[in-house]
């Protein structure tokens, strides 16, 4: 019986949508621009996360060491290091391997180094940030206890801006949810409008299945399964043009920030993501064909 | 097989389409309702398919109380009746097998039983070469034809028909009503409203006559 049942409003369902392919083709549109806006924001914020992520995994401490440390406070300042959690691994850097560093990275720059009576560059030790343990306090609280450890000149920490990146993804997707929901909403009264259309179209033959004694499911189901064909298109031509979107966008920043953006950070919405924004878009649908199927008692 | 017992029915203020009506079919009985346009034949009817519910008095169908049935219920009733109506209600947009296949497909019948028992009933009523064609493509009494052919397929034990010769000359008349004659024949009741008196002496069945909502003749 469930299977009669499916097949029925399936079969009644892409009956109807064929026949008012006009107005059907404008729902799914109005859908399509929903998800496309929410898919949108889920993708650029879904990127700056990644980005975020890999960024912040590499992510590290510089304690650049004064001149003239001494031997028991660099051990000392090595056991603070070896002993906390956030630190995933460090590496010492002498003042003579940061002077080979400066002439690699800054080869026109090198001849004036050489030229200095002796090497300016501080000894350093680049601390390597564990990416689960190290959340901000911990290192905030970290960075302030080695700026003030004994040998220390300074401390330069690159998380802020990671952190302010990833308020910024997080802003985004919350602009996403509101954008699209009010979207959706409107995606929704939109199904709801043309699934009622159908209806009307099917009136009579809706009146004569009562008469029959046809039971409520098979007489709402078709309208119901309407809306969710409907959303599920919807989705699908939101994919399609979030696609090649995404790929002249990322073509269009390889262009213009060329070798300074890791282009193999940047992609599509990972598949689950693009499973839920069509399971998302059918449930759209679903909600508008069912408000639509009220009407039926 | 069907019992009213002091049936009334209002509308709006205080308006009478029926005013205690009391009347009993027997099964296998073939009856005519008669009387003037606004007699109450097709508000009898309404409550007979129960689409609506009686102001007062009760409506026993079978040993069913009418007004008793939960929704659910009278979906299960209702698949134990035909219907016919004077305007057809074929659905344009499906084939005559269509039409007539849909009860049984919406009663869960199996696609092979839809086909057989389908394919069964055209044939009986001769229509079985017009099977693909479309209710727009068939005559009146074609159409009125594939109506009674639907309202049989699933072997009711009750068939009401709302004035089903009203939109057909007087020979496609005749025809419609010998067929409703065959099928009472076969021990189906059957309760036909109709004005045209030509045609209810040409059967000769028993009437029941309804005036201003009154039941005047039994």
């Amino acid at each position: 019986m469930a299977m009669h049942w499916f097949t029925y409003c399936l079969d009644e369902a892409v009956r109807s949508l064929w026949r008012q392919r006009g107005s059907v083709a404008f729902s799914v549109l109005t859908i399509a621009a929903a998800l496309l806006v929410l898919g949108g924001f889920l993708l650029v914020s879904v990127n700056l996360d990644r980005a975020v992520s890999k960024w912040s995994a590499a992510a590290e401490f510089s304690v650049y060491l004064r001149d003239d440390i001494s031997q028991d406070q660099r051990v000392s300042l090595n056991t603070l290091l070896a002993g906390h959690p956030v630190v995933a691994s460090r590496e010492y850097v002498s003042k003579a391997d940061a002077a080979q560093r400066f002439k690699r990275d800054f080869p026109d720059l090198a001849a004036g180094l050489g030229d200095l009576p002796q090497n300016p560059l501080p000894a350093s030790i680049e601390v390597r940030l564990h990416p689960r343990r190290a959340d901000a306090a911990a290192v905030e609280a970290f960075a302030r206890e080695l700026q003030q450890a004994p040998g220390v000149a300074d401390v330069r920490f690159d998380r802020r801006w990671l952190e302010r990146l990833a308020g910024i993804a997080t802003g985004l997707r919350w602009a996403g949810w509101m954008l699209g929901g009010v979207l959706i909403a409107a995606a929704v009264l939109t199904v709801a409008t043309v699934v009622r259309l159908a209806l009307h179209a099917r009136r009579d033959e809706v009146d004569i299945m009562q008469l029959m004694g046809a039971p409520i499911s098979l007489l709402r189901g078709p309208l119901v399964f309407e809306g969710l064909l409907q959303g599920g298109l919807g989705a699908l031509v939101a994919l399609a043009v979030l696609y090649p979107v995404s790929l002249i966008v990322r073509q269009q920043f390889a262009a213009a920030l060329g070798p300074a953006l890791d282009l193999a950070l940047v992609g599509f919405l990972p598949p689950g993501v693009s499973v839920l924004l069509v399971l998302g878009g059918m449930a759209v649908g679903c909600a508008g064909g069912f408000v639509a199927a009220r009407h039926v008692r | 097989m069907i019992e009213t017992s002091h049936v009334s029915k209002v509308y709006g203020r205080g308006i009478y389409a029926l005013r205690d009506v009391s009347v009993v079919i027997e099964k296998g009985e073939f009856v005519f309702l008669t009387g003037p346009s606004g007699a109450g034949k097709s508000t009898l009817l309404r409550l007979l398919l129960r689409q609506e519910t009686p102001s007062e008095g009760s409506v026993t169908v079978a040993g069913r109380d009418l007004a008793r049935l939960s929704l659910r219920q009278a979906q299960t009733y209702r698949r134990t009746l035909g219907f016919v109506f004077q305007d057809f209600k074929l659905i344009p947009s499906k084939t005559v097998l269509d039409n007539v296949g849909l009860v049984p497909r919406v009663l869960g019948a199996t696609s092979v039983q839809q086909q057989r028992r389908t394919f069964q009933v055209l044939k009986w009523l001769g229509l079985q070469h017009r099977m693909n064609a479309y209710p727009l493509e068939l005559s009146g009494g074609e159409q009125q034809r594939v109506a009674i052919a639907r309202a049989l397929v699933n072997e009711p034990s009750l068939i009401l028909a709302d004035e089903p010769t009203g939109n057909l000359d007087p020979d496609l008349s005749l025809e419609i009503m010998n067929l409703f004659r065959d099928i009472n024949a076969r021990g189906t009741t059957v309760l036909v409203a109709t004005h045209d008196r030509e045609l209810m002496r040409h059967v000769g069945r028993r009437t029941l006559t309804l005036d201003h909502g009154r039941l005047v003749d039994t």
